[in-house]
């Protein structure tokens, strides 16, 4: 499950640009830039919820450890 | 739940909300042609964003190419194409202010609705032919005067940042949180040192932790804006090492954490770092930008985000964006403190 | 503040080194052997690359150099000796005994390096001057980062990613300054503000040192 995780963040992260970065005038530099925009908030948020999440996991294990050894 | 984090929740909102969905100002992108020659009588487009054009308006649209507050070019007619491009034809004097042999001209369309907007040296006129003595009167007869002021709130306009201007709500703010996050870690530090209880030193490092995230983030989110503004993701500017450093040293702190197996010595020893490095950080911060020249607005002098740099309209989410982030990054520190607890319970090590 | 205790104590380090001469050995070794591959690398370098690469030698040879400053208190008279002696003390005759050690050891750098290359530099006070200011700055720094390593494990990279933060900006403004001495000598400087900006974090740094040591002494 990480593994497929990471690979899609790696995907997002490495091959996406790559490719928009070079076809610049079409799509991201267009209609005024506002897809630099939302990239730039998708960055923010998923680092934030990528966090969120990892803290959720170790909360749960945690959750079922105390469980198990009640 | 805390008020605060209803705060930071309502005031996201209202950022995401106000920062995604306010126009920006009418603004000129460029001109065609680009050049021209004394004497030429030539229609001339400008290409605008943002803009209507076409729409009925109680007084005329008035265009002009300027060279500075004394000389000035009125288009003779204005025409709109379309609700983004206008027609202005303009006839060019016969000779160049200051006996110069070209000059670079400003675009400025006048808009009773819109305002007055204005690309900088949009245009180069040549002198070609021979110069008269005197100094053509086109340039002193229609001088700029009676701008109207935009209606309605907006963004400003800004040439090559365009829409991206709205990053200034996601983007910036990610520096602040890292800034006070880190001064709280640096605070609980302090009262451990004071009153070596493990809650304190569990803070220190939660606050720690949550501002190496926000730094990542804002250096990442920094790079995509770069990269479509500055030309490249990393340009070697002093605010991205700068980061890059504050970074490194906090990461360093958590190195230093994980060398010790004592775990009060390790607190003890990894707060009197946290103070030493925070306070050798803010002559750091101080210094160093006002060694470089920056990319990055505000820079040259004063690395902080300067009254020049923002627009009133501009401060009136920045700050509320600030906040609302700020509080995010203090809930999500809070929800790593908690973690910790339960886990150190868990562990027996409480 | 206790003078008689700080003059003795850094009367007894200087001793103690010039009986074993580890620091000193060490030192030397450290400087002729990058001096040497800055020979082999390049005899002619432009201004501001000689500028950059005598500091970073000097840098890396004061952080080696530094780095077991901590590390001799095994024997029990030192032990005893030391926890009588208000920490305060104790830290401030180590910054200034490992001062002195960098004079020397950055007067040993400047000199095999100037041998080596064609050094640019033509005001040979303000330089001197510069190496002093230079040497308290990183003894303060580093003095202190290894006195939190040595309960570590004492490595130099270790020191030397701890003080990164603090020797940037020293590092900056000495280089800067060091840029101001390749300047005929007849030229009038205008390099006060950077002196004073060192000196004023040179007194931040002092006065953190000394507020915060006794909290890492504790043991």
């Amino acid at each position: 499950m990480d593994r497929a995780v990471l690979t899609f963040v790696l995907w997002l992260g490495i091959y996406l640009p790559a490719v928009f970065a070079e076809g610049n005038r079409d799509f991201m530099r267009e209609t005024g830039k506002i897809y630099v925009v939302v990239a730039t908030l998708l960055v923010i948020l998923l680092g934030i919820v990528g966090y969120l999440i990892r803290l959720e996991r170790r909360l749960t294990k945690l959750e079922h450890q105390t469980k198990d050894d009640a | 739940m805390k008020w605060w984090k209803i705060a930071s929740v309502v005031l996201l909102v209202y950022t995401f909300t106000a920062g995604l969905l306010v126009p920006l100002k009418s603004g000129i992108e460029r001109v065609e042609p680009a050049v021209a020659a004394t004497k030429q009588s030539l229609a001339i487009r400008f290409f605008g964003y943002n803009t209507f054009f076409t729409r009925p308006a109680e007084e005329p649209i008035r265009v002009w190419l300027y060279y500075n507050d004394r000389y000035a070019l009125q288009a003779r007619q204005v025409k709109p194409l379309n609700d983004t491009i206008l027609e202005a034809t303009f006839q060019m004097p016969a000779n160049l202010p200051d006996g110069k042999s070209f000059v670079l001209l400003n675009a400025l369309v006048d808009h009773p609705a819109a305002g007055a907007s204005l690309l900088p040296a949009a245009l180069t006129l040549r002198q070609v032919d021979s110069a008269e003595a005197s100094l053509d009167r086109a340039w002193t007869d229609n001088p700029v005067t009676g701008l109207h002021l935009q209606r309605g709130f907006s963004f400003p306009y800004q040439n090559i940042l365009y829409e991206t201007i709205r990053n200034t709500y996601f983007h910036v703010p990610m520096w602040f949180v890292l800034l006070f996050l880190f001064a709280a870690s640096v605070f609980y530090s302090i009262k451990y040192l004071h009153r070596p209880e493990v809650d304190l030193d569990r803070r220190a490092a939660a606050y720690a932790e949550v501002g190496i995230l926000f730094g990542i983030l804002g250096l990442l989110s920094g790079m995509v804006w770069a990269n479509y503004t500055w030309g490249k993701p990393w340009s070697n500017d002093i605010k991205q090492l700068m980061t890059a450093a504050a970074l490194l040293v906090y990461a360093a702190y958590f190195v230093l954490r994980g060398s010790f197996s004592d775990p009060e010595k390790s607190a003890r020893l990894a707060a009197v770092y946290n103070i030493f490095a925070f306070a050798s950080l803010v002559p750091l911060l101080y210094i160093l930008p006002r060694m470089f020249d920056s990319l990055h607005p505000g820079a040259t002098g004063n690395p902080a985000f300067g009254t020049q740099d923002l627009d009133n309209t501009m401060r009136a989410v920045f700050y509320p964006a600030i906040a609302g982030w700020t509080l995010l990054g203090f809930w999500i520190a809070d929800l790593r403190i908690r973690y910790q607890r339960l886990r150190d319970k868990a562990l027996g090590l409480d | 503040m206790n003078w008689r205790g700080f003059f003795a104590l850094l009367h007894k380090e200087i001793v103690l080194e010039w009986r074993r001469r580890y620091a000193l050995s060490g030192i030397v070794l450290y400087v002729v052997s990058m001096v040497f591959v800055v020979y082999v690398a390049s005899s002619r370098p432009t201004p501001p690359v000689w500028n950059t690469l005598f500091w970073l030698i000097a840098l890396f040879a004061s952080i080696n150099a530094l780095v077991k400053s901590f590390v001799r208190e095994s024997s029990d008279r030192q032990l005893y000796y030391y926890q009588l002696t208000d920490p305060v003390v104790l830290v401030l005759a180590k910054i200034g005994y490992n001062t002195l050690l960098l004079m020397v050891l950055s007067g040993l750098a400047s000199v095999a390096f100037i041998l080596v290359t064609d050094s640019p530099v033509q005001r040979w006070l303000l330089f001197t001057g510069i190496l002093a200011l230079g040497s308290l700055s990183f003894s303060i720094a580093f003095t202190f980062i290894s006195s939190i390593a040595a309960k570590a494990d004492q490595s130099a990279t270790l020191v030397a990613i701890l003080s990164f933060p603090v020797v940037l900006p020293v590092l900056l403004t000495l280089l800067r300054l060091t840029a101001a001495t390749f300047t005929p000598a007849d030229l009038p400087l205008s390099i006060w503000p950077e002196v004073r900006n060192l000196l004023a974090i040179d007194a931040i740094l002092i006065a953190l040192v000394v507020v915060l040591f006794p909290y890492i002494w504790r043991d």
